[in-house]
């Protein structure tokens, strides 16, 4: 496949989060590498995504995951070299698959040669790389977003003798864009990994580029002037790539990352994520329904992304304070299950591991305006640990086998970079790929039929949506319409068995088809559509206007 | 079974030998049958002008006066009637004759009682029969070179996908010799070899007809000289041939599969595979543009993998289901079928038929969505080769066969 021949691709696809330690370790040290990746791209294509996002891949100290980046240049020696990237990416283009790597744009790590330089010398060429005040005065506006770890945004450094601005953690100062030369130096990043073929990147935290006294310092307009820079660099030097922004804000907020269509391609939905939980957990469509209300029109050649889970807490910054508490609630009845303003569980778990709940809520991610992601394991329905600290719990080893370490390394367990999960239910000999893939009703058969029906349609990545209003509340139902196709989705959101009525009437005469098993259901008339629904039970219908013809292939003339 | 005695008919005085007997096999083919005869007398008067000739009908019952249009066809006449399974008159086989195996047998009789030298099948509704068909079919015979003719065809790419996919390269790799047309209609035989099969005591059996690809692994295996000769063109006008998809893969894969549980002599000691000699020129597939429903293809085969996986899970081993599944998602461009795993699926397929671990029809039918997937994977590869790189796809598919024999052979007992 020609890597990007596609302008708007991304609107159709499906995208799959993996971190590189996580996958697969090749070279048998305990810690995932790209030769260990390369080699189960064949697993990926099977499973039908379109996209892989790598988590940082840079050399790194680790303190924050990699999100600390200590060299744009390299990538980080446990995961291999630069050329085990370029094999990986050449590969995983052979398989028609695209890769976007995390960016992070906002700060580096303090290991840095940059900020090594800055702080040794204030007049290095690095010193104005960064934010510095002799005062931790400045900029009070701005929140603190890792509240149980930071105590402010500014850190004192002995060496430079200066405070320096981190929205993070305080080994992660922020790059100053106000620095012409730090754009200059971004792009340069951008450049080099997308002339190796990369087809993008997901842009960590971006709202927090420039900082201005008086405000909160996020989503500031040079903020959004820098990114649109970036933008048009890409568009005029690499058609086809695609530019993901991290703005965990309302979306209102988020639009505005959208721009004209000239600023970030595509944005993550954040506050739908939580909603979807506690649209299954009320059994209400009421959480969903108006979250889309509150979601704005975009560019048409932008689209959002929509994730059940991602390498992160599930985040609770985008409800309210009343909804947070329902969440903890819901679902972190440890109180080690709760990190930073968010839960700290994987898909299942949160599921209860409730197989007809994980179904819907993957029905819901893969039908619902925008590009879904799966992360990593939750294709198999993978458990967590929430004593491995942090967020580790939700970063265990992929588990592929019932083999010693999942399957995932030949290393000595000890060695592994974090424990695969062996809690009784989720434990790897019962939840592996290989044991699934042999099941036809196995959770990951079930995913890649899920997507499969999804790629047969675009209406699913580029239609509007209408919501029906049933009385039922507990059912939710959608028309996602697309140039010819109509799809319709209805859901049943509580654990016991619903009718349902559904007005229809402007598709009278239609026969819906359901798209998993190709089987007719009744034609639409005027009376109120019937269905019921078991228990956390969905439909994917195709609203088809055509006769009825018997199935003919063209061969059976002269097939012997 | 039961045959009348032949007897002679028409215009044309019947002798009492005949250097070459021409055959068909009749069923309610009043439209086409003539026009076969015909043009064999043609074929007979341009190629062998110097032999005797005599037209044998072996009719399955006709009410339409198929064995009285051949009365003026111009050549001498035989009719021989017999009696087929009333089962296969309500439900007339894929190849249009009821009993065409005892068709076959009255047919050969027929010519040893004539001391025929060749006995030259036709179809009877073969529309695009030439009087070189003649030629190429009884020369390598009265040459003393073969025993056994059978037909290649000149074809379009998507024409033939039961044969090209499953039947050529099933048949190749148990016999050993790469047949194009297994079921092939035309076919020409010596007289040693009619003599051989008719004394021979394994064409006995009740129960599903298998005696077109008997008779080809028969002369095979007991050493007679197998010969192909291209044809040209085959195309046919029939009332009684079905082209219900579902029942012509059952019967011709079930006739292969009764094949192999009857005759395992035939081929579980055979390994590899040679080419056949031929007569005539062979033919690069036709590649000129056709509408095929690939998507209806593809979707029939996902929708047998979903509402089929419970059946299959009885056929098939965990990990030809694992891969078959994996298939079922990929998208429809790119959608490829490798060839190893068809093999390995006919062959358990095979081996599911041989142990009968279901219903042996329900196993049949549920071969069609495979079949389906796999058509629409060489329809895609296809669609834009040359006619060479055509003709390899299939070489491609028979080679993996072959390669995957050894696993059949080691799971049948």
């Amino acid at each position: 496949m020609p890597p990007h021949p596609d302008g708007d691709w991304y609107k159709d696809a499906v995208f799959y989060e993996v971190h590189v330690k996580a996958f697969m370790d090749a070279d048998g040290n305990g810690v995932g590498d790209f030769a260990g990746l390369t080699g189960k791209l064949d697993y990926l294509h099977d499973l039908g995504v379109d996209c892989l996002w790598i988590l940082p891949m840079y050399p790194s100290p680790l303190r924050d995951d990699g999100y600390d980046i200590a060299d744009f240049y390299g990538i980080l020696p446990s995961y291999g070299t630069v050329e085990d990237f370029q094999k990986f990416l050449d590969a995983a283009h052979d398989r028609g698959l695209r890769v976007i790597a995390d960016l992070v744009m906002n700060h580096t790590s303090d290991a840095h040669p940059w900020f090594q330089a800055a702080r040794a010398d204030r007049l290095s060429p690095q010193r104005d790389y960064y934010v510095w005040s002799d005062s931790d005065r400045k900029y009070r506006e701005a929140r603190i977003i890792f509240t149980d770890t930071e105590k402010s945004n500014w850190t004192f450094d002995p060496v430079a003798k200066q405070y320096y601005w981190h929205r993070f953690f305080s080994h992660q100062p922020d790059l100053n864009y106000d620095n012409p030369a730090v754009k200059t130096a971004m792009l340069d990043v951008m450049r080099f990994w997308l002339d190796r073929g990369l087809d993008g990147f997901r842009c960590d935290a971006v709202p927090y580029l420039i900082e201005r006294e008086g405000t909160s310092c996020e989503n500031l307009p040079e903020t959004h002037t820098i990114l649109k820079e970036f933008r048009r660099v890409i568009d005029a030097e690499y058609a086809g790539r695609v530019l993901l922004a991290e703005a965990n804000q309302w979306p209102e907020d988020v639009r505005p990352y959208f721009a004209d269509g000239d600023e970030f391609h595509m944005a993550f939905h954040f506050p739908l994520m939580p909603r979807l939980y506690m649209g299954v957990r009320r059994e209400d469509r009421q959480p969903i329904t108006d979250i889309f209300t509150h979601t704005p029109a975009i560019p048409p050649n932008c689209q959002w992304c929509l994730f059940l889970r991602n390498h992160d807490e599930l985040t609770l910054e985008m409800v309210t304070n009343e909804e947070r508490d329902y969440m903890y609630y819901a679902y972190a009845s440890d109180p080690a299950m709760k990190l930073n303003l968010g839960i700290r569980r994987r898909l299942a778990p949160l599921m209860d591991n409730d197989r007809r709940r994980i179904e819907l809520l993957n029905c819901l991610l893969l039908t619902l305006p925008g590009s879904p992601i799966v992360y990593y394991g939750d294709e198999i329905g993978m458990g967590d640990n929430v004593y491995l600290g942090d967020r580790n719990g939700v970063r265990t080893p992929m588990q592929w086998s019932d083999d010693r370490n999942a399957g995932f390394s030949s290393a000595d367990p000890a060695a592994l970079y974090l424990p695969v999960i062996t809690n009784p239910t989720y434990h790897y000999q019962a939840v592996n790929v290989a044991a699934q893939e042999k099941d036809p009703a196995s959770m990951l058969n079930t995913m890649r039929r899920l997507i499969a029906v999804r790629k047969r349609s675009p209406a699913w990545g580029r239609g509007t949506i209408e919501f029906l209003r049933p009385r039922n509340q507990a059912i939710l139902a959608y028309l996602r319409a697309w140039r010819d196709d109509t799809l319709l989705v209805v859901a049943n959101l509580s654990a016991r068995t619903q009718p349902v009525e559904l007005d229809l009437t402007a598709h009278e005469g239609a026969e819906p088809i359901e798209m998993l098993s190709g089987n007719r259901f009744p034609r639409v008339t005027r009376a109120p559509y019937f269905l019921s629904l078991g228990p956390h039970g969905y439909y994917w219908f195709r609203l088809e206007r055509r006769e009825r013809r018997p199935v003919r292939y063209g061969i059976e003339e002269t097939a012997i | 079974m039961s045959s009348a005695a032949p007897e002679p008919r028409g215009a044309v005085a019947t002798p009492a030998t005949a250097d070459v007997a021409v055959a068909v096999l009749t069923y309610n083919n009043v439209e086409t049958v003539k026009m076969v005869a015909a043009t064999a007398a043609a074929g007979l008067a341009q190629h062998f002008p110097g032999l005797s000739a005599v037209l044998i009908d072996a009719d399955a019952g006709s009410s339409d006066g198929t064995p009285e249009a051949l009365e003026t066809a111009g050549l001498p006449l035989v009719v021989t009637h017999y009696e087929p399974p009333a089962g296969e008159r309500a439900a007339v086989p894929f190849h249009g004759v009821p009993g065409r195996g005892e068709g076959l047998r009255a047919v050969f009789a027929a010519a040893r009682e004539l001391k025929a030298r060749v006995c030259v099948v036709l179809e009877a509704d073969v529309a695009s029969v030439a009087p070189d068909w003649i030629r190429d079919l009884a020369g390598p015979v009265l040459t003393e070179k073969a025993d056994f003719v059978g037909p290649a065809y000149a074809r379009h790419r998507w024409e033939g996908t039961i044969t090209r996919l499953l039947l050529s390269p099933l048949v190749r790799a148990l016999y050993g010799r790469r047949l194009q047309q297994p079921f092939g209609g035309q076919q020409a035989l010596s007289a040693r070899l009619i003599d051989h099969l008719l004394v021979h005591p394994k064409w006995n059996w009740s129960g599903r007809d298998v005696s077109d690809l008997w008779i080809t692994g028969a002369a095979i295996a007991d050493g007679f000289a197998v010969w192909e000769a291209w044809l040209g063109p085959h195309a046919v006008r029939s009332r009684t041939r079905t082209n219900d998809l579902p029942t012509m893969l059952a019967e011709t894969v079930g006739a292969v599969f009764t094949l192999m549980d009857r005759h395992q002599d035939l081929w579980l000691e055979v390994r590899g595979s040679e080419p056949l000699p031929t007569v005539g020129a062979p033919r690069a597939p036709l590649v000129e543009p056709r509408a095929l429903e690939v998507d209806a293809m593809l979707d029939a085969f996902r929708l047998g993998v979903r509402d089929l996986g419970g059946i299959w899970d009885l056929i098939l081993t965990p990990d030809t289901l694992g891969e078959v599944l994996v298939l079922e998602n990929a998208p429809g461009p790119g959608f490829r079928f490798p060839d190893d795993l068809w093999a390995r699926i006919v062959y358990e397929f095979a081996l599911g038929h041989h142990y009968a671990v279901v219903h042996r029809d329900h196993l049949l039918r549920s071969l069609v969505p495979l079949y389906l997937g796999r058509t629409a994977a060489y329809v895609q590869v296809t669609r834009t080769a040359t006619a060479q790189a055509t003709e390899e796809m299939p070489e491609e598919t028979a080679r993996a066969f072959e390669r995957q024999k050894p696993y059949l052979v080691e799971h049948w007992r």
